[in-house]
């Protein structure tokens, strides 16, 4: 498979290919936080903690009547630099059957560490991205999208 | 299955150092492998799951797509003008499939 970067060991391919929360949880077992599942999941799929941050812009209607082709855009504020740049931007939508939506590689030659796609979704939901930057540090952003059209069926 | 069709809207030019947009779209089902026929059976996934971007044979970008991007990939990404060359950009598909298109790049 082609891409570019660091490529993850298989160990977090194959969590981020299991099906859904259980499978996560019992494959690297991890306190789980009550209070907010969704960090716990991230914490889970990536093995630290990512910091909520602005850097991360997730750009996405918060209504959309079909789940089919859900327009997705993130950007990260980022010189793009040798020094200083985006490895690998993470979507996940935590309540679709199969959680992980996809992998993003940049390398300083992107210039901007943009995207746009389109996405599937099952439910309304919060969809997830984390950004993991050249010096390690995870950044996270989320946002709320109500879909009226069941996109994975 | 009809074959898929990679299609690419990049510039043929660009200035030195100017970061430009590429869009690029490939026609494919993207069959998750969720959905079931009409007799009951399960259909078995078949997407595209990894994509990238080479110029002049360096990965600029890349994706490794899951059944949650939606049929008729379309992904929408930037490059920076280095040099003159080629852009290059593949699709693989689950079975082992690859499709590819390429384009030249001017740089000024």
């Amino acid at each position: 498979m082609a891409t570019a970067g660091r490529q993850r060991g298989v160990t977090r391919r194959a969590l981020l290919s299991a099906a859904g929360l259980a499978t996560a949880a019992l494959a690297m077992p991890m306190p789980v936080r009550a209070d907010d599942p969704e960090l716990a999941l991230v914490e889970q799929l990536f093995g630290s903690t990512p910091v909520p941050s602005e850097r991360l812009r997730l750009e996405m209607p918060p209504l959309f009547p079909n789940g089919y082709t859900v327009p997705l855009a993130f950007e990260v504020d980022s010189p793009m630099t040798a020094a200083d740049h985006v490895r690998s931007v993470h979507v996940v939508a935590p309540h679709n059957p199969l959680i992980h939506v996809a992998s993003f590689h940049f390398t300083p030659a992107s210039g901007r560490a943009r995207v746009s796609t389109r996405v599937r979704l099952a439910k309304p939901q919060n969809v997830i991205a984390v950004a993991e930057m050249s010096d390690g540090s995870l950044l996270m952003a989320k946002t709320w999208v109500v879909v009226e059209i069941n996109g994975c069926g | 299955m009809t074959t898929p069709e990679p299609r690419v809207r990049a510039p043929s030019t660009a200035a030195k150092g100017e970061t430009f947009e590429i869009k690029t779209l490939i026609t494919h089902q993207m069959e998750t492998g969720l959905r079931f026929d009409s007799a009951g059976k399960p259909i078995p996934r078949k997407i595209i799951h990894a994509f990238s971007c080479r110029y002049n044979g360096q990965t600029v970008f890349s994706v490794e797509l899951h059944e949650a991007i939606a049929a008729n990939p379309y992904m929408e990404f930037y490059a920076r003008a280095d040099e003159s060359g080629t852009l290059e950009f593949t699709w693989q598909e689950d079975g082992g499939a690859v499709y590819t298109t390429q384009q030249t790049l001017t740089v000024t």
